[in-house]
């Protein structure tokens, strides 16, 4: 959104305001600006000087008005050329000494100057790669006020900047990888199924059997980021403050603690910042411990999980943060934790366990296609679990499998529903019969039938198969939630 | 009966109310439950009652009483057989511990009862959770002969869940009780019947047992009778195992190698070695596809994680689950609350 910064002077008592629903830090760009202009060698005019942020409706809030305001003020008294301020688009905080700070969200900031069409982009130097990395708009970083004066005014040069190739960042080899997961071979199949498909996972286990260590390596087997949703990815961090100015290239991995507020997992707080799960957009958010989290927070994740973007709402705006994710949670599966277990006996009652395996229901439960369970498996177990596959071999399967579905639908599977399901699901003789059966003798419900038929048709395409054979939907009955609640 | 004194039964049984007050001093209620048992009570009737269902009874007097049986203190005065139990010159060796067994205790069960049916030894165990399934298992698995000595009467499956591995076990070897049919499984029973296995073998094992476990009881049953007591070894300190490591201490032959201690038990095969093919039909059903009938046989009577069957089976993790869904469809397998799967008698 665009704000224009219009200033006025005119005779009257020396006065200095910002008007235009400015808010706290905006207010306080008054002393920033009147002292960093003043040290930077100028002189703040002495006269009535009116600052208007437009439009007057919307609120105005952050520290990165100051550079623009300075700007105005010294174009109004004569120490910058005004046309040289025309469509250029200008941010940054000042010090009080006139030199420049690091602005937040400067790559949406890029983005906007490019949509926008603006002729050049003015912000600090330290922002000037992150906003350069987005491309369309030329980027001019600085790093005083006074530098600023003389690049608008003509005197002095000031190079574009080239977006540089961060050495540092993270590329997809070094994410986590599965090859140091020992055993737990079924759960690795599921975690594959769950990636090709864009399937949510629920991992139910006792303490200490991998879950979490399982879950950090889901982002590292999901296909890799396209420029766009990198693009995406690095704008929603850059609006909550993360990331250091480079291109995210690897999918995000959150896992925010059971304790967190509703606005921390949404986004919001005063100053709307993207939550928990608008900075997994296009990665995993894990929701570990899963039935320890508060049932209402966990209501907000029912939008995202639908329309794959968060709606936050403010009095005179709303804001939408994308929202796109891979939900893995894990739970154990009693509130003891050892339930089934062979080495130790699970102290709860039956109406305990009842409880807590209720906590995970309705809608979100809804949108879970897999549950497995990642068992304590001995020491001689885990040495005799297959070679691992490293997450590559996995990634190459997986990106194989939502071609197909691209291809086929346009969408991955666990998106699909009704009709669109039915037709990308179309069942073979026996492969119906299958499902009759186990309808009959394994309760199947509606819901769960649903659930087995999409994920049969990821486990189809994980093996190029056009149809879904017996063995796939076979397999896809085994991920399949077995506690004694409502499957 | 053991309170009938030191008066042999013969006699009692022939007593006067009076002389049963004063001699055998039995109280008023205990003298009238008496008078009418053995007014009610009809030979022939029940014996026909247990020659129907198949079950032979060997009473103290009769020749085929087990020998070393008749030296615990108080014998059973009868013992009701439902199979045929093997003759006094095949070896037998009792398997004993504790229902909560860690699974390696579990595991080395399973395996000696193997080892010992594969060499023809019969293995006798109390079919109770943990480690007498393991077990009966593992000797089932074999092919062997494998009895199981039952706390209630001999036509009531405890506990229920394994009703499975009791039809097996008399199926394919013997339930013995001293207990008439309908006696219920009530706690005492236990520690009593434990006296009956160690005194059906020469040689008891106990697999692994915590302090203050009934299974100790049966280990010195088995030293009263003059058998041999083994304990298997284990790491020290686990509570699961504290007791089975005092035995050891205390002298009892440590079992630290299977192979080895087969061989002691009975260096040469005894009697028919069953078939490798008898073997694997006593354990997986014949017409099942290939794959799943290498799945099957990774799956026990106890619940197996899905990865513990893919150790055993070996099997790739596809073929493998596909396998267990229709082998769960077919009902040779269920699985519990906590995704193990479990073997199930019949189809």
């Amino acid at each position: 959104m665009p704000v224009e910064v219009e200033v006025d002077v005119s005779p009257g008592l020396p006065g200095f305001s910002i008007v235009g629903l400015p808010d706290a830090a905006v207010q306080e760009a008054r002393e920033r600006v009147k002292v960093a202009i003043s040290n930077s060698g100028y002189k703040f005019p002495t006269r009535k000087v009116i600052v208007n942020l437009a439009p007057a409706h919307l609120r105005k809030e952050g520290a990165a008005f100051d550079l623009p305001i300075a700007l105005a003020v010294l174009a109004v008294s004569g120490h910058i050329p005004a046309e040289s301020l025309k469509d250029a688009g200008i941010v940054g905080e000042l010090s009080l000494d006139g030199g420049l700070r690091g602005v937040r969200g400067a790559l949406c900031v890029a983005e906007g100057a490019r949509r926008e069409g603006l002729r050049c982009l003015v912000l600090p130097e330290i922002n000037a790669n992150e906003a350069a990395s987005i491309g369309g708009v030329k980027v001019f970083g600085i790093r005083t006020l006074r530098e600023a004066v003389d690049f608008l005014g003509g005197q002095s040069e000031v190079s574009q900047t080239v977006p540089q190739e961060n050495p540092s960042s993270e590329s997809v080899e070094t994410l986590e990888d599965f090859a140091d997961v020992a055993g737990q071979s079924f759960a690795r199949r599921a975690l594959e199924v769950a990636a090709a498909g864009g399937h949510n996972v629920v991992m139910s286990g006792p303490p200490g059997s991998g879950k979490t260590m399982l879950a950090r390596r889901m982002p590292g087997i999901l296909p890799p980021l396209t420029l766009d949703e990198s693009i995406e990815v690095t704008k929603v961090h850059s609006a909550a403050g993360e990331g250091n100015g480079a291109l995210i290239r690897t999918r995000p991995f959150r896992a925010p603690h059971h304790t967190i507020s509703t606005s921390g997992l949404a986004g919001g707080g005063s100053n709307p910042r993207p939550g928990e799960v608008s900075l997994a957009h296009h990665g995993v958010l894990f929701l570990d411990e899963f039935p320890e989290f508060n049932r209402a927070t966990l209501e907000v994740l029912r939008q995202p999980l639908e329309d794959g973007h968060v709606t936050i709402s403010r009095v005179a705006a709303t804001l939408s943060y994308p929202a796109r994710v891979t939900l893995v949670c894990s739970m154990n599966p009693c509130p003891c934790g050892y339930a089934g277990d062979k080495r130790r006996t699970c102290r709860c009652s039956a109406g305990q366990i009842e409880r807590y395996q209720s906590r995970i229901s309705g809608p979100l439960l809804d949108r879970i296609d897999l549950f497995v369970d990642v068992p304590r498996l001995t020491r001689q177990e885990l040495r005799e679990g297959r070679d691992a596959e490293p997450s590559s071999v996995i990634r190459e399967r997986v990106a194989a499998a939502r071609d197909i579905q691209t291809r086929r639908q346009g969408v991955p599977n666990s998106a699909l529903a009704g009709r669109r399901l039915r037709e990308a699901c179309k069942l073979r003789e026996d492969s119906e019969a299958l499902l009759g059966a186990a309808i009959d003798r394994m309760g199947l419900t509606g819901r769960s039938h649903d659930r087995v038929l999409r994920v049969a048709r990821t486990i189809a395409d994980l093996g190029g198969e056009d149809d879904i054979a017996v063995e796939n939907l076979a397999e896809a009955l085994n991920y399949r939630r077995s506690s004694f609640l409502d499957r | 009966m053991s309170r009938l004194g030191n008066f042999p039964v013969a006699q009692v049984l022939e007593m006067g109310v009076i002389e049963l007050q004063e001699r055998v001093r039995m109280t008023e209620r205990a003298v009238q439950a008496f008078e009418e048992l053995k007014h009610s009570f009809e030979p022939t009737a029940v014996l026909d009652e247990l020659d129907r269902r198949g079950i032979t009874v060997v009473t103290l007097a009769d020749g085929e009483y087990p020998g070393r049986l008749k030296s615990v203190p108080d014998p059973p005065p009868a013992l009701f057989v439902d199979g045929e139990l093997q003759s006094p010159q095949t070896p037998a060796v009792a398997l004993v511990g504790s229902r909560k067994a860690s699974v390696s205790g579990l595991d080395t069960a399973r395996s000696l009862g193997r080892a010992l049916a594969e060499r023809g030894v019969c293995v006798v165990s109390g079919l109770a959770l943990g480690v007498d399934a393991a077990a009966h298992e593992g000797a089932l698995e074999a092919g062997g002969f494998t009895v199981g000595v039952l706390g209630c009467g001999i036509d009531v499956v405890y506990p229920r869940s394994n009703r499975r591995l009791f039809e097996e076990v008399r199926a394919s070897g013997a339930l013995v009780s001293e207990y008439h049919l309908g006696e219920a499984p009530l706690a005492w029973r236990f520690p009593a019947r434990n006296r009956i296995i160690a005194g059906l073998c020469e040689t008891v094992v106990v697999v692994e047992a915590p302090e203050k476990s009934g299974v100790l009881i049966t280990a010195r049953h088995a030293l009263d009778a003059g058998a041999d007591v083994w304990a298997v070894p284990g790491p020290p300190g686990l509570q699961e195992c504290r007791g089975s490591n005092r035995l050891i201490a205390d002298g009892a032959g440590c079992l630290w190698d299977i192979p080895e201690f087969v061989d002691s038990v009975a260096p040469e095969p005894v009697g028919k070695v069953p078939a490798e093919e008898a073997r694997l039909e006593a354990s997986v059903p014949a017409g099942l596809p290939e794959g799943e009938a290498a799945a099957l046989a990774g799956v026990g009577f106890e619940p197996t994680a899905v990865d513990t069957v893919a150790g055993r089976s070996g099997l790739r993790m596809q073929e493998l689950l596909s396998a267990l869904a229709l082998l769960e469809l077919k009902g040779y397998v269920s699985r519990d609350t906590s995704g193990s799967f479990v073997r199930r008698a019949g189809g």
